[in-house]
C-alpha cells in the first residue's frame, strides 16, 4: 500500500514539476508563484466535487480555472520582465493565499475537508494519476520538439530577435502561460483528491520554490532532468524521516548548490558523464 | 517609380536628442539602396523604426502598400521584411541551421496552435543549408555560434534573414568582420540575391564596396537627410562629402576603417 | 482607530521597511542581484540582537553591537555565496539566493528552535503621546532609527570618498573602476551597510513584536521586494517612499480591504496594478 501511495505522489509531483517547466524552462518566464495554479486546480475541484460534482468533470474544470488565470498572470509577462516577472509571480502567489485565508466559501484558514474518494480504489487512482504524469512527459517531449518548442526556445533565448523573426511573442508567451497553469491545476486536483483536504498553506511560497527546485535541479528545460528531479524530490520526505525533518533545508541547499556549481542540473551533470563514458570508448 | 517602401517623415527622439528628424525616402521595387552616412548619423535607429524595435515620434512606414507604423514588430516581418542587425544576435542554443531554419519555418511559426501541430523540420533545414551556402559558410553549419568567428555569425545572421523570404532585405553592415575577398564574395552574393528580385537596403561602412554595388545612395548626417539619389551624383555633391567623408578620407575604401 | 492613529501607525510601518528595503535596493543598484536572503539576515538581527539584549540587560548596547556584527556577517555572506557567480547570468544568483534564504531559515529554526523567543524585559515598551496619537516608545525608536540611518547614509554617500565612489559605481561600474575606484571594496561596504540596516530592522521587529521566530524574515521580506520593484529597483528615493505609502496604504487597508485580502497581500495587489499600467516601477531609475 506504501507504494501505491508513493507512485501516486510521485506522478503528480511530476505534472506539477513539468507544468513549471513549460513556462519556465521552455519559454523562459520565471514563476516564482507556480503553486498557486496547483492551489486553484485544488480548490476548484475540491468546491466541485464537495458539492456533488464528478470527479471527471473535477478534472478538465480545474484545469479550465487554473488556465485561465494563468493566462490572465501571462498578461502581466507581457508587460515586465526577468527580475520584475520574478517579483510579480511571486506577488501572484501571495495574492493567492491572501485572498483565500480571507474567503469564507474556501474555507478560509481551515480550508476544506471531506473532498469525496474519487471511487475508484487506491491502486486505479495510482495508475490513473502515472497515466496523467506519462502523457504530460510524452506532452513536453513533443512540444520540445515541435515547432512551438523551436519558439518558445527562441524567445527564452532572446525574445526581441525572436519578434525580428516574426515570431508572436506575446501569443507563445500567453500559451505557455495556458499550458503551463491548466497543468499546473491538473497536478492539484489529483492532489486534492489524494489528501482529500485542501488548505492554503499547500500552495505558499514556500511550495512555489520547492516545485521550482525540482525544475531547477532536474536542469531548466530539460524534460527527463525534471522528471527524475521531481520523482526523488517528492518522494524522498516520505521514505526518509531525515529527509522530510530537513526537507526546506536540503532544498535550499539544493538551489544554491546547483546553481553555484552546476546550473544545468541533473541534465547537464548526466551529459557530461555520457560525454566521459563515450569519450573513453572512442579512445580505446 | 513604384515604391515598395515608403519612408516619409519619421522623426525619433531619445532623450532630448533627434536620432532621427523628419527623414523620408523611397525604396524602389528591386532596388538596391545604400543607406550611409557617419557614425551616429541616424542609420541604425532608421532600419530600427522601419522594423518597429523603435517607436518614431511622427511619420509613416509603407510597405507594400500596407501603413506599418503602427505594427508590431513580428507583423512587419511577415508583411516582408527581414532584418540582419549590426549586432549579431544568435540563438546561443541552436547551431547555425537551427537558427536559420527557425527563420524558414516562419510559416509555421505564426500561430502558437499551429506550431504546435508540426514537428517536421527537414524542408527547413534544408533550406537553411542551402542559405548557409549562398552566403558562404555552408562549413559551419552544424556549429554552435559561441564557436564561429565574428565573420561566419555575420552571414549566419544574413542567411537567416533571408530565409523570412522578405520582400525587402535590411541589411546592417553585414560586411564588418569579413575580410576583402569574403566581403566582395557576400556583396556579390547580396547583388544576385537583388537581381533574382529581393530589394535591399544596406547600411554599410565599407564605401568601396557601397559604390560597387548599390545603385541609389540615401546619406544621413544627424538624424537628416542629406542625400538621395544615383551614387556618383550622391558622393559628388559637396555637401555629402564633407559630412561623410570630412577630412578622414578622399578614397572611399578608407572610411570603413575609421567607421569601424 | 481614527485616521491619525492610521496614519501614524502605517507610517512607522513604512519606517520599518524603508530599513528593510533601502539594502536590498542597494544591492540591487550595484550587483543586480535581487538579494532574497537579505530576509535571512533581517531574522539573523533579530536573534543576535534578542540574545544579547537577554544577555546583557542593554538593549543599546546589544543593538549597537548587533548592526555591526551582522554588518560584518553580510560582508561574509557576499564574498562566500555571491561573488562566484556575479557573472553567470541573472537568474542565477536570483535561485541562489532564495534557496540561502529558505536554507537560512531552516537553520535558525535547527538551532533557535521553532517556537519563539521573547525579551526577557521588553524595552522601550511605555507609552507616550505624540501629536495626539499614543504610541509604544518602541516606534517612536523605529522612526528615529529610519530617519537617522537613512538620513545618514544619504548625507554620507553625497559627502564623503566612499560614498561618491559608490555613486560613480552604480552608474557604470566599468567607467569607476577605470577612475582607479577598488570596486571589490565598494561591493563590501555596501553589503555591510544593507545588512546592517537589515538588521537594525529585524531587532526593532523583534521588539515590536517581543518575539523572534525562524519564519519572521518571509513576510516583511518579500514586501521590501515588492517595494523596490515599485520604487524602481535600485532607485533608492523612490524605494524610501515606496515603503513609506505601502506602510500607509496597508494601515488604511486593513480597515477597508480586510474582507478580501488578507494585509500582506496588499502589498502585491498594490504592485501588480502599478506594475501593470508602469512596467519600469513607479519611479524609474531613467
Amino acid at each position: 500500500m506504501y507504494e501505491i501511495s508513493l507512485l501516486t505522489v510521485m506522478s503528480f509531483s511530476v505534472i506539477f514539476a513539468l507544468s513549471l517547466n513549460l513556462i519556465t524552462g521552455f519559454c523562459g518566464q520565471i514563476s516564482l508563484g507556480h503553486a498557486a495554479f496547483y492551489g486553484i486546480g485544488a480548490y476548484t475541484a475540491a468546491l466541485f466535487t464537495t458539492d456533488g460534482g464528478s470527479f471527471w468533470l473535477a478534472l478538465p474544470l480545474a484545469m479550465a480555472v487554473a488556465g485561465f488565470f494563468g493566462f490572465i498572470v501571462g498578461f502581466a509577462s507581457l508587460r515586465v520582465r526577468h527580475d520584475f516577472l520574478a517579483i510579480t509571480t511571486m506577488g501572484v502567489g501571495f495574492l493567492f493565499t491572501g485572498f483565500v485565508r480571507q474567503q469564507e466559501f474556501l474555507g478560509g484558514e481551515e480550508g476544506i475537508a471531506g473532498i469525496p474518494d474519487p471511487g475508484i480504489g487506491q491502486i486505479p487512482y495510482m495508475l490513473l494519476c502515472a497515466a496523467f504524469a506519462a502523457a504530460v512527459i510524452a506532452f513536453s517531449l513533443y512540444v520540445k520538439r515541435s515547432w512551438m518548442g523551436q519558439a518558445f526556445d527562441a524567445i527564452a533565448t532572446d525574445e526581441d530577435t525572436a519578434r525580428t523573426l516574426g515570431v508572436d511573442v506575446a501569443r507563445y508567451k500567453l500559451t505557455a502561460f495556458v499550458f503551463g497553469t491548466a497543468l499546473a491545476g491538473l497536478a492539484g486536483a489529483l492532489f486534492a483528491h489524494y489528501v482529500k483536504f485542501v488548505e492554503v498553506e499547500s500552495f505558499d511560497f514556500i511550495e512555489s520554490i520547492s516545485v521550482l527546485a525540482m525544475v531547477i535541479v532536474g536542469g531548466i528545460g530539460s524534460v527527463w532532468g525534471v522528471v527524475v528531479a521531481a520523482a526523488f524530490l517528492s518522494v524522498l520526505p516520505l521514505l526518509l524521516q531525515v529527509f522530510a525533518d530537513y526537507k526546506l533545508l536540503i532544498y535550499g541547499v539544493l538551489l544554491f548548490a546547483v546553481m553555484y556549481f552546476a546550473p544545468g542540473g541533473i541534465d547537464s551533470l548526466m551529459r557530461m558523464l555520457w560525454r566521459r563514458i563515450s569519450g573513453r570508448r572512442t579512445a580505446e | 517609380m513604384d515604391a515598395l517602401l515608403s519612408i516619409s517623415g519619421v522623426s525619433v527622439r531619445f532623450g532630448g536628442v533627434d536620432a532621427l528628424a523628419d527623414v523620408g525616402f523611397e525604396v524602389a521595387k528591386g532596388a538596391l539602396l545604400g543607406l550611409i552616412g557617419p557614425n551616429g548619423a541616424g542609420k541604425t535607429t532608421m532600419l530600427r523604426a522601419v522594423t518597429g524595435m523603435v517607436r518614431p515620434q511622427t511619420g509613416s512606414i509603407v510597405l507594400d502598400g500596407a501603413e506599418i507604423s503602427r505594427l508590431p514588430t513580428h507583423r512587419r516581418v511577415r508583411l516582408g521584411l527581414g532584418l540582419s542587425q549590426q549586432i549579431v544576435r544568435p540563438f546561443a542554443g541552436m547551431t547555425a541551421v537551427e537558427n536559420v531554419a527557425l527563420a524558414a519555418g516562419y510559416a509555421k511559426t505564426a500561430d502558437p496552435l499551429k506550431a504546435l501541430a508540426t514537428a517536421s523540420r527537414q524542408a527547413e533545414r534544408d533550406r537553411a543549408r542551402t542559405l548557409l551556402d549562398l552566403v558562404g559558410v555552408a562549413d559551419a553549419a552544424d556549429a554552435l555560434p559561441a564557436e564561429l568567428p565574428l565573420g561566419y555569425l555575420k552571414r549566419v545572421e544574413v542567411a537567416r534573414a533571408l530565409a523570412l523570404d522578405p520582400k525587402v532585405l535590411l541589411l546592417d553592415e553585414p560586411l564588418a568582420g569579413l575580410n576583402t575577398s569574403e566581403a566582395a564574395r557576400l556583396a556579390d552574393t547580396v547583388v544576385d540575391l537583388n537581381r533574382q528580385g529581393t530589394t535591399v537596403v544596406l547600411i554599410e561602412h565599407n564605401l568601396s564596396e557601397v559604390m560597387r554595388v548599390c545603385r541609389q545612395l540615401v546619406v544621413l548626417d544627424n538624424g537628416r537627410k542629406i542625400g538621395d539619389g544615383d551614387p556618383a551624383e550622391v558622393m559628388a555633391d559637396p555637401a555629402v562629402r564633407d559630412a561623410y567623408l570630412g577630412a578622414a578620407s578622399e578614397a572611399p575604401g578608407e572610411a570603413r576603417d575609421a567607421a569601424a | 482607530m481614527n485616521y491619525s492613529d492610521l496614519l501614524v501607525q502605517g507610517l512607522v510601518e513604512g519606517c520599518i521597511y524603508a530599513l528593510i528595503a533601502v539594502g536590498l535596493t542597494l544591492v540591487y543598484g550595484l550587483l543586480r542581484i535581487l538579494h532574497i536572503a537579505h530576509a535571512g539576515i533581517f531574522t539573523l538581527g533579530a536573534y543576535v540582537g534578542l540574545l544579547l539584549t537577554n544577555e546583557t540587560g542593554s538593549f543599546a548596547a546589544a543593538f549597537v553591537i548587533t548592526i555591526v556584527a551582522v554588518g560584518f556577517f553580510g560582508m561574509a555572506f557576499y564574498r562566500l555565496f555571491y561573488e562566484p557567480i556575479l557573472n553567470k547570468p541573472p537568474h542565477v544568483a536570483l535561485i541562489a539566493s532564495i534557496g540561502l534564504f529558505v536554507a537560512m531559515e531552516e537553520i535558525y529554526r535547527l538551532i533557535f528552535g521553532a517556537t519563539s523567543i521573547s525579551f526577557l524585559a521588553p524595552p522601550l515598551k511605555d507609552t507616550v503621546e505624540v501629536a495626539g496619537v499614543r504610541l509604544e516608545e518602541g516606534r517612536i525608536v523605529v522612526v528615529i532609527l529610519a530617519v537617522v540611518l537613512i538620513g545618514g547614509l544619504a548625507l554620507l554617500a553625497g559627502r564623503t570618498r566612499i560614498g561618491i565612489a559608490w555613486r560613480a559605481t552604480v552608474s557604470d561600474a566599468a567607467m569607476a573602476e577605470s577612475f582607479g575606484i577598488d570596486l571589490a571594496r565598494v561591493r563590501y561596504i555596501n553589503f555591510f551597510v544593507a545588512s546592517a540596516l537589515a538588521a537594525a530592522a529585524g531587532i526593532m521587529v523583534a521588539l515590536l513584536l517581543n518575539q523572534v521566530i525562524p519564519t519572521m524574515g518571509g513576510v516583511p521580506a518579500y514586501k521590501a521586494l515588492a517595494i523596490i520593484v515599485l520604487g524602481g529597483l535600485g532607485n533608492v528615493k523612490g524605494t524610501l517612499i515606496a515603503a513609506l505609502a505601502l506602510g500607509v496604504i496597508e494601515s488604511f487597508g486593513t480597515i477597508y480591504l480586510d474582507r478580501v485580502l488578507d494585509r500582506d497581500a496588499i502589498a502585491f495587489a498594490f504592485l501588480i496594478v502599478v506594475l501593470m499600467i508602469r512596467p519600469q516601477g513607479l519611479f524609474a531609475r531613467r
